[in-house]
Formats: C-alpha cells, structure tokens, sequence
C-alpha cells in the first residue's frame, strides 16, 4: 500500500562513485605508464605526475584567475537564467510574444559564441564584462527551453480544477504552474552551470589579463603544456562543483518525492 | 454557496455539443434532464457517449453549442465563478508537492476569504475529512507514497471541504480494483448523506451506477442521446450485499440490454 520516503543511505552513495573512480585511476596509470615508457616529451604529453607537481606548484596563482573565472560564469550564470526564466514565464502568458521572440532566441542559440566573444571584446574591452555577458546568452537558452516547457507541463485536468476553483491567473501561477515547473527549471540550471564556465574561458581566450582562459592561451604561447592540463584540471573540477552546487540548492528546495527529472 | 431551495437543481434544455476542428464530432444531442436538489445522479454509456463532457458543460468549463443550462438559476458560468462546483476528475489530480493535507486545503487556499470554512477550523475540518474517507494517520503522506486508491480519496475530501452544492464526479474511481471501489463507494455515499449535495456521477459499470444513484441516466454512443432515465428504488443506507440481490441483478441486466441494442443500432 504506502512506502515510507525512500531514501539512498549515504555509504550507497559512495559506493555508486566506485566504478567511475577506478575507471578514471586505471586511466591515470595507463596514460603515466605510455608517456613514461616511450618518452614522450613533456612538452607534447606530459604525465600526470607532471601535471600534479604543476598543480602543486602553480596552485595558489591558478586558484586567483580561477575565481575571476568562476566569477564571471556565476555572474553571467545568473543574468542569463534570470532573463531565461522571466522571459519564459511571459511566453507561456503570453502566446504572441513566444510566437514573435522564439525564433530569434533559437537563432541566438546557433550563433556560435566563439565568433561573437572578439567583438564584444571590441566594444568593452579587456573588463569582466563579455566573459560575463557570453556566459549568460549560454545560459539563456537551456534554462529558457526548460522553464518553457516546465510551466507548460501543467495537466488540462489541473487547470480544469483550478477553473471550477475559479482560481485567479496569479494564484494558478503561484500554486500549480511555477511548482510544477521547478523540476524542469534546475535540469535547465545543470546544464547551464557547466556551460557558463566553458562561456567565460572562451571568452577570456578573446581578450583578457586573468582568468583561467587567459592563463590557458599565455602558456600555449610559452608551449608550456604542463601548465595548460593544469588549468584544464581546475576549469574541469570547478564546471563539476558549480553542477552540484545546482544538485544540492535543487534537492534542498524540491522536498517532495520523484521530483527531480533525471535527463542529465 | 448557499443550499439550493426548490426541486430544480440543475435543468438541461436541448442540450447539444458538437466539437469542431477537420473532422468535427457530435458528442451531444438533445439532453433534456431536470436534476432536484441533494439527488444523486448516476450516468453510464460507452466509452466516447460524451458523459464527461456533460460534466464539463454543467461546471461552464465547455459551453453547449445549443440549448440552455441552469444551475439553481444561474448560467453554468455564473454558478462556477461562484465556486459551486466540487469536481472529482479521473485522475486524482493531487499536487506532487503538497503533502495529502496541504492537497485537501488547496481549494480553502485558492479560495481565501470565499471560503465557507475560511480561518482556524479548515484545518481541523481537512483532518477531520480525510479520517472520513479512510485516511487518518496519511495527513503526511504525499501522494507519491500513496495508492492509487488512498489518492483518489485525498482527491474525494479535495471536492469536499469547500462544502460545493454540486459535486461532479467523473469516473472517479474507473482505475482502482474492486475491493477498494467498493469501500470508496461506501464512503462516498456516507459523506454525501451528510453533505447533502447535489451528485452527477459519471461512471461505465452499471452496477456502480444503480448502487449508488437515485436515478441513473443511460446514454447511447455518439452521439450521446439519453436512452433511458431509470429510477433507482432500493432503500437507503444500502449494504453493499445488495447487488446480489435479483431485483439489483434484474435492473442491471435491463439496463445492460438497453445500452447493447443501442450499440448494435449505432454500428449498422
């Protein structure tokens, strides 16, 4: 009949993480091995011993450019889902503006930002600016597609309750609409965290004086491919926390049972 | 929300509804039907006959393409705007995120000051309805941890707390085993005694329909035309052991009988 809230104990958890992890140790140890057996110079590939004493060495310089780098994705993270959802909620208001706005929104979306980032750096220079800008139009538009179809995910049946209810436009968009979305919002807000910091570092490849991406391109000048998987290692690793940062606020929010969606 | 007064609950004059679109369908034709106050009203037909959309007509969330309908004299519009109406749909249509409580107090929410039960005791009174359909002890639960069953009645005590003059249940109970439809049949008929409501209940099992209605209404496939309004005599409380009893048997067989010719008469 009734289940009590199942929930996955902890050590569960972890262990889950087991097979991933001794995947990517066996692919440590094999790429250490080759590059060490046929001398591959560390110049080309360097082994991830290598890698480890850069990061070891470089760590505290890396971590300040990391932050201007997270920095410019959150700020950017938080512009562009911000926009995405208040423009969601007016499409699904209001029939004529998604009618008119949403083809250009998916044209936005093809443009390449790789191609847009040199020009924004035209127009406001080496500051925090385009990297906070190209991260948010990456951002614009998983979490607009998303909140989009979240708030549309309503049943006729529970608008028809709300009608006989006679419930007003607002209360059916507090209790029933903007809810019943959530789920569908964060799967928008994962995709768009990692997708903010690769939109900061390519900008930052355009035209800048810190950042990781600006840290990046110096060190391809310089050929110093150590230094370069090092900052690669980091981006990875803060793309990685920033989506579960998302996971937690999004399990600390939707309480109820089944609510998260799982289409990665 | 007041009581209706009078005998004319609900009257349908000439009803029609047709669906447009390409290839348009005629899921009404000439329903005339004069439902009183506090009676219960059971309609069964075939999938497709347009029962629902009956529903859907007298609650004003479809309006007919002809004829007139009155709900305790006013227009199906008015009398919804009015919150008059307590649906009970095919799915228990519960929120995923509210708990079993926070579900039977949406409507006090929705509501707000034009609830009858507004303030302190609508809490007391959701607590107290979902002990009556069977769920004390569940207030906590939300509806994913719950049946099929136990959610339908969370959807019941849902229509009922706001204390509508007219419930309008359709196929509320057609997904869950029989057991469990009997026991919410039961219930249902208890809580209405005590609610006297105006009931239309829509369903596909006549033995559902003559159990629990006073009258129940036969319609024909489509286009749904009333072929029968049967007056249902068995005394009331009524155990649920009265199905077995010949006269149930006999009325359902009679009924049944009525429902096939017309299919017959509908595919030559």
């Amino acid at each position: 009949m009734s289940r009590k809230p199942s929930k996955k104990s902890r050590a569960a958890k972890w262990k889950g993480v087991i097979p991933a992890a001794l995947l990517a140790l066996l692919a440590l140890v094999i790429w250490q091995f080759v590059v060490v057996a046929a001398e591959v110079p560390a110049y080309i590939v360097p082994s991830p011993t290598e890698i480890g004493g850069e990061l070891f060495a470089e760590g505290p310089s890396l971590i300040v450019d990391l932050g201007w780098t997270m920095l410019e994705a959150v700020a950017g993270f938080l512009i562009g889902a911000g926009i995405a959802f208040v423009t969601a909620v007016v499409f699904v208001h209001v029939r004529i503006v998604e009618r008119a706005a949403f083809p250009w929104a998916i044209v936005l979306q093809t443009i390449p930002i790789v191609a847009i980032a040199p020009l924004l750096t035209i127009w406001f220079g080496y500051t925090l600016v385009p990297k906070v800008v190209i991260a948010a139009i990456i951002c614009f538009f998983p979490v607009l597609v998303n909140t989009t179809r979240g708030l549309r995910s309503v049943s006729s049946q529970a608008m028809e309750l709300m009608s006989v209810l006679s419930a007003r436009k607002a209360s059916i968009f507090w209790r029933l609409r903007l809810p019943s979305s959530l789920p569908y919002v964060f799967a928008g807000l994962r995709v768009a965290a990692t997708l903010s910091v690769i939109g900061s570092i390519v900008a930052e490849f355009t035209g800048a004086d810190r950042g990781i991406g600006f840290v990046i391109v110096q060190a391809s000048y310089r050929i110093d491919t150590r230094l370069m998987f090092a900052a690669i290692t980091l981006s990875s690793l803060a793309g990685i926390v920033f989506f579960h940062v998302i996971g937690w606020i999004e399990r600390a929010s939707l309480r109820w049972p089944e609510a998260r969606l799982h289409d990665n | 929300m007041s009581r209706p007064t009078g005998a004319a609950g609900i009257v349908l004059d000439k009803v029609g509804m047709r669906f447009g679109g390409d290839n348009p369908v005629v899921a009404l034709e000439d329903i005339d039907l004069e439902i009183p106050a506090g009676e219960f009203l059971a309609v069964v037909g075939p999938s497709g006959c347009g029962k629902s959309t009956l529903l859907r007509l007298v609650s004003g969330l479809l309006e007919p393409t002809t004829g007139s309908i009155s709900v305790h004299g006013k227009t199906p519009e008015q009398a919804r705007r009015d919150v008059e109406f307590g649906f009970v749909f095919q799915d228990p249509v519960l929120f995923p995120w509210l708990r079993a409580l926070g579900n039977v107090l949406l409507p006090g929410r929705i509501l707000g000051s034009r609830n009858p039960t507004h303030g302190s005791r609508t809490e007391q009174l959701a607590r107290r309805l979902l002990r009556e359909v069977g769920l004390g002890g569940f207030e906590e639960y939300y509806p994913a941890q719950m049946s099929g069953g136990m959610q339908s009645r969370v959807a019941l005590a849902r229509a009922l707390i706001y204390q509508a003059s007219t419930l309008l249940m359709d196929e509320p109970f057609g997904a869950l085993d029989e057991f469990t439809r009997d026991r919410l049949n039961l219930q249902l008929l208890d809580v209405w005694h005590k609610a006297q409501a105006t009931v239309i209940f829509v369903t596909h099992s006549i033995q559902e329909a003559i159990f629990l209605a006073d009258r129940v209404t036969v319609l024909s496939p489509r286009p749904g035309r009333i072929v029968r309004i049967a007056e249902v005599r068995f005394p009331r409380p009524r155990p649920l052991d009265l199905r077995f009893e010949p006269e149930f048997g006999s009325m359902a067989r009679e009924l049944r009988a009525l429902l096939e010719t017309d299919t017959t008469m509908g595919a030559s």
